[in-house]
């Protein structure tokens, strides 16, 4: 059978979903310029490869991607997770992303941080980090500071409820403009929320019940699109309040 | 006389008029039905099953350390293989070392170098084809974990009946009565972007090459031949239907298994 084909010949992938062992794109042609890679695609010699499934995305001027959806996280630079404290060691913490490794958070990666005032985490600590360094021969590296050394709201989060949630919830949650069910949530109540990328969803709240209302909110609301979401919110506010 | 009637007809193969006993074709596949992401706690999963063969394929990983033999510079597989009833014995190890190999080979290994990837295969319902459906059960599985890679693998049952016809998907009554039972696992035809010289190829199958081929019985090289080319263009319309089934599920989202 033959190799399917668009009919065009400008025409290409891009927004269109891709399973992994399609080509994206013929690099023969395209000598002198500079592509960048991101998630799920692969150079093998002279062409593009897909290896994850999802949708291929471009963004100008040479960037593309395929994004997709999963429960495990693959750890990229300067992705702000939520992680959790498995061990304490002499120089840095390890640290579970949902990663294939574990991640090291250095015991001195805070803002002012010494080797005097070293922050006791304990086990099971839940942490706000930004990752610093992501090889994959090499075990992540994480951070409590920004990129100037100030504290900016990294750090570990006390008392709330934590759940896990597909990194591609994540990302809509953290798209801009705001989310609608997070913006229509915040119109009825008050929360505090915390996303990490990798999938780990923070809702802290002055009630219980405001923070399974929203917990079980984010969660219904993966496949949903706008207009569903804010209906969502509201009947689910009808029968709190009703 | 009659006797002997009897003993010929209940051993071979009712084919008539290319028409089988289930009513099919002899190249007419099973309906396939395949749902993704049903297990809470499995990293990917997914459910195959064509006709009444039902596996539940179920990925781990990729998780830190890898076991004592193994090369540490790259990933490695582990396969579980769990049957329907009984223990566990040679068999399923055979299955379990033909899945690895298979799954092995579109495995992008030196992604992560150093952890391991479990996929754990249960057998629900065994209706002939069994490994086929495995194989297929496993590969959307590994892409519903986002275990990165090459390609996907798709995999196709035929048999060789006694009277020469070559027969795709068998049913457990076809295969006990079968000269021999090939399995066959092709990479899938990629989507591409560019023509390149297809203008001259229009009317051949790509080569791209065979992944796996396990075969119980006796065959001539001829006959071997003819059942590649039915696998292969089965497989094509096989891949089609899981890029079909991969790009659907992205957008509804299937409910989890309670």
């Amino acid at each position: 059978m033959e190799v399917e084909t668009s009919s065009s010949s400008t025409a290409s992938l891009v927004d269109k979903a891709v399973v992994p062992g399609d080509i994206v794109l013929d690099l023969t042609s395209m000598s002198d310029q500079t592509i960048r890679l991101g998630a799920g695609l692969r150079q093998y010699s002279d062409v593009l490869s897909v290896v994850k499934a999802g949708k291929l995305k471009f963004k100008k001027p040479n960037k593309y991607w395929v994004e997709s959806s999963q429960k495990r996280y693959a750890p990229s630079v300067e992705d702000t997770v939520l992680g959790i404290v498995v061990d304490a060691r002499a120089d840095n913490f390890l640290v579970d992303i949902k990663g294939p490794t574990l991640a090291f958070l250095p015991v001195l990666a805070f803002e002012g941080g010494t080797r005097r005032n070293i922050p006791k985490f304990e086990i099971g600590t839940l942490l706000y980090v930004r990752v610093v360094k992501a090889n994959s021969c090499m075990n992540p590296e994480l951070s409590c500071t920004d990129a100037s050394g100030k504290a900016a709201e990294f750090g570990s989060l006390k008392e709330g409820y934590m759940f896990d949630t597909s990194t591609g919830l994540a990302r809509m949650l953290l798209s801009s403009p705001t989310c609608p069910i997070l913006e229509a949530l915040g119109r009825k109540l008050s929360y505090e929320i915390a996303v990490g990328l990798n999938g780990r969803v923070w809702v802290n709240a002055s009630s219980p019940s405001t923070v399974i209302l929203v917990s079980n909110a984010i969660m219904r609301s993966e496949f949903l699109s706008d207009v569903q979401q804010k209906i969502l919110v509201e009947k689910l506010m009808q029968r709190v309040q009703g | 006389m009659f006797e002997m009637v009897e003993l010929i007809t209940s051993s071979t193969l009712h084919i008539r008029n290319n028409v089988r006993a289930d009513g099919r074709t002899l190249n007419q596949l099973r309906p396939l039905t395949c749902s993704r992401n049903l297990l809470n706690r499995a990293h990917g999963s997914a459910r195959w099953s064509q006709g009444d063969t039902t596996v539940l394929a179920a990925v781990f990983g990729p998780k830190a350390g890898t076991k004592k033999g193994e090369n540490p510079e790259k990933a490695s597989i582990e396969v579980i293989w769990k049957p329907k009833t009984g223990q566990i014995g040679r068999r399923e190890k055979e299955y379990e070392m033909i899945l690895r190999q298979t799954l092995q080979s579109i495995c992008l290994l030196t992604v992560h170098p150093n952890t391991t990837t479990s996929i754990i295969v249960q057998v629900i319902g065994d209706d002939g084809a069994l490994l086929s459906c495995a194989i297929n059960a496993s590969c959307v599985a590994l892409v519903d974990a986002g275990i990165p890679l090459k390609h996907l693998a798709v995999s196709i049952c035929c048999g060789l009946t006694v009277g020469g016809h070559v027969i795709l998907d068998p049913t457990v009554l076809e295969e006990q009565k079968l000269k021999a039972v090939l399995h066959l696992v092709f990479p899938n035809p990629p989507l591409s972007i560019h023509h390149k010289t297809q203008s001259l190829l229009k009317d051949e199958p790509i080569e791209h090459g065979i992944i796996t081929s396990v075969m119980r019985g006796v065959m001539s090289v001829p006959d071997y031949e003819h059942c590649l080319d039915r696998g292969r263009i089965a497989c094509t319309k096989i891949s089609e239907f899981v890029r079909r089934n991969l790009q659907s599920s992205a957008r509804e989202g299937l409910a989890k298994a309670t």
